[in-house]
């Protein structure tokens, strides 16, 4: 059965053509990233056989280790912290009134909207000006490290959680809740057995933005980071700056595939957890893919 | 409030009792100053336009607002602060408010989960409450593939497997399509009688308040009207709004000249009880189908008429509705549809006559 919308003749080759220019465009990098990450000479776009040696580069370079477990310490620390303190401020500021709640709700937004370079300048002036207090009053040598990429990974995705679980929260009616209060449920249980499993997509859909995020920050760790610890985009980032070598292809090639298995992982969430799930998920599969480019697909991706 | 005959309540067995209840939100008066008891046992309706306040005034008792003056009580116990867990109330809500992420079952036991009874009782519990609702075999779907009247039943389980003092539904049938609800409106009733719990309801449908309450209360603008059985109520409006709310009426102005007389506004007196003092502006309420309609020269004697042009006429197959106009009212007559009966055209001259019984006078 066709229906009069669908593209007939040469408007459906022209858009059929289209699309798969599109998916050119999308996939020829990472094909060509791929294919030379198993190529054995050492300039990049230079075939050089076979070789699986980069990948044993990578699990030998101590460096390169260090700074995977960092980031993978980061994301899952800043991930469990953003997602309670997000979901906490998503249920206040979806659930009670209070004074200041319109100010709140506007300061939550700000790390999404403004850009990168400004968060992390902002962030390398409050640890250096903190750690400076700090050290003065209890005699401390603080050093940036593991902690303050971690507190400035807390401070942005607190923002993108309390986003998607809003958007859930306010899908879900209030009267779920009056229902359990009027059948003996007390606030706690209300929470525990009506609100959380009503919300868990959002919080589940926060917390794999969150993790994808913090994985993929390069900016905001570059100035909060110090001697002490690095993150594995930071590196591979002064990895570039010496030469590209196709180590670094080996090791984005293992970065995309974790990134693919949060995807598939989120996915699978959706599946699992029915029509039901929807919303939340896809405002935060929109943040997520909003993220790397602009701060303006941003916005778009959070707010329509 | 409340004349007509209806039984009063005696404090002792009060259900619930409103005493000078007050709810403002902001500068908003949403109930104004209630009074009302509802007796154990009692099927009351709460009836009004949206907007009236029924709703705020069935939340309070159910404890999920708070009133701003005045004292709650049920069964004698002041509950006005108390949250709703620590009532012995259960509610229906509008939209059932079933919890989507469990079963039937699930939903059903909830409420004495959390009240930590016994698991051996729940289960007996929960069955029993299944079957008083007959959704026998449905226990393990969710609710989103139930029909309205199933959901509406589950919700009525989930309640009344709590075995509340007094159950609260709010426009419990609102949802449903028209057979079902009437459907439903025989079988609350029928459930109602078999538990012997107080139901109250609101709902804004007044043929749905006359045919299933025992009593009704009739709200407008945060104030209770009148309260009292459904014939008191229809037949004994206590003034325009209520007259009109409550079944169709003729309105027509008219003002106090002595304890059964009124004037109309053409000058002419007509019989008219009322114990109103004289000069009080008044509407006469004349019900469609108590009126009759006469040629101008027949009207039988002893009725009371007021002469007209016919302006139009709707037929309804088993009756006809017929509009008649002057220069000072308009009032409509609902006549059987019978063989041979006066059947008169657009345009004529007509006479609208009734029995000196068939009027009520109320406050304008």
């Amino acid at each position: 059965m066709s229906s009069t919308v669908q593209p007939r003749g040469s408007t459906k080759i022209a858009l059929s053509v289209h699309s798969w220019l599109v998916y050119l465009f999308f996939f020829a990098p990472i094909f060509v990233l791929v294919v030379f990450s198993f190529s054995a000479d050492r300039n990049v776009g230079r075939w050089g056989g076979f070789t699986l040696q980069w990948y044993q580069d990578f699990t030998e370079h101590s460096q390169l280790q260090n700074a995977v477990w960092v980031s993978v310490r980061v994301a899952l620390l800043s991930t469990l912290i953003s997602v309670v303190l997000g979901t906490l401020a998503a249920l206040a500021l979806e659930r009670f009134k209070f004074r200041g709640r319109k100010v709140f709700d506007a300061l939550l937004y700000l790390p999404i909207i403004i850009p990168d370079v400004t968060m992390a300048v902002m962030m390398l002036l409050f640890f250096s000006e903190f750690f400076d207090v700090l050290d003065a009053w209890f005699g401390l040598d603080l050093q940036k490290g593991l902690g303050s990429i971690t507190i400035s990974h807390i401070a942005f995705n607190i923002s993108f959680v309390s986003v998607v679980v809003r958007a859930r929260l306010a899908g879900m009616s209030e009267v779920l809740e009056e229902a359990a209060l009027d059948l003996y449920a007390t606030r706690w249980k209300t929470f525990r057995y009506v609100t959380f499993p009503q919300i868990i997509p959002g919080v589940a859909g926060g917390a794999l933005l969150a993790l994808t995020l913090s994985l993929d920050d390069v900016v905001i760790t570059q100035f909060a980071a110090g001697p002490g610890a690095t993150t594995l985009p930071v590196f591979v980032f002064g990895l570039i700056r010496r030469g590209v070598t196709p180590l670094i292809n080996a090791t984005s090639v293992l970065m995309l595939t974790a990134s693919v298995f949060l995807v598939v992982l989120s996915l699978a969430f959706q599946q699992f957890s029915g029509r039901s799930g929807r919303p939340s998920l896809r405002a935060a599969r929109q943040a997520v893919s909003a993220k790397p480019t602009t701060n303006t697909h941003i916005k778009e991706g959070i707010y329509q | 409030m409340g004349d007509g005959g209806d039984h009063s309540v005696n404090d002792a067995s009060a259900a619930v009792q409103l005493s000078a209840i007050t709810k403002r939100f902001g500068d908003v008066v949403a109930v104004d100053n209630v009074d009302l008891e509802i007796a154990d046992g009692e099927f009351f309706a709460l009836l009004g336009p949206s907007g009236c306040g029924k709703t705020t005034t069935l939340r309070m008792v159910a404890g999920l607002e708070f009133p701003t003056e005045g004292s709650l009580k049920i069964f004698g116990n002041e509950v006005g602060t108390l949250p709703p867990n620590k009532r012995p109330v259960n509610t229906v809500f509008q939209d059932y408010a079933l919890f989507p992420h469990m079963t039937v079952e699930a939903n059903v036991a909830f409420g004495l989960k959390m009240q930590r009874v016994a698991k051996a009782e729940i289960a007996g519990r929960v069955q029993e409450a299944i079957g008083l609702v007959r959704l026998e075999g449905l226990e393990q779907r969710r609710s989103q593939q139930l029909s309205g009247g199933q959901r509406q039943r589950v919700a009525l389980a989930r309640a009344l497997v709590n075995r509340p003092k007094v159950l609260l539904l709010d426009e419990p049938l609102g949802a449903l399509d028209l057979k079902l609800r009437q459907e439903m409106q025989r079988e609350l009733k029928a459930l109602q009688r078999e538990v012997g719990i107080t139901f109250v309801f609101v709902t804004h449908d007044q043929e749905e308040a006359l045919t299933m309450a025992d009593r009704i209360g009739v709200m407008n603008e945060g104030e209770l009207l009148q309260v009292g059985t459904p014939e008191g109520i229809y037949e004994r409006p206590v003034n325009r709004f209520v007259a009109n709310f409550i079944g169709q009426s003729n309105l027509i102005d008219a003002s106090v000249v002595s304890g059964d007389t009124v004037c109309l506004a053409d000058g002419n007196h007509i019989p008219g009880r009322s114990d109103l003092p004289v000069g009080t502006r008044v509407a006469l309420c004349l019900r469609p189908e108590r009126v009759e309609m006469h040629p101008v020269t027949a009207v039988p004697a002893g009725h009371t008429s007021i002469s007209g042009r016919l302006e139009s006429v709707t037929y309804l197959g088993n009756a006809l509705v017929y509009t008649v106009a002057n220069e000072w009212t308009e009032l409509e007559i609902r006549l059987e549809n019978q063989p041979g009966g006066f059947r008169p055209y657009v345009g004529d001259d007509v006479a609208v006559s009734w029995m000196p019984d068939a009027v009520t006078v109320v406050r304008a």
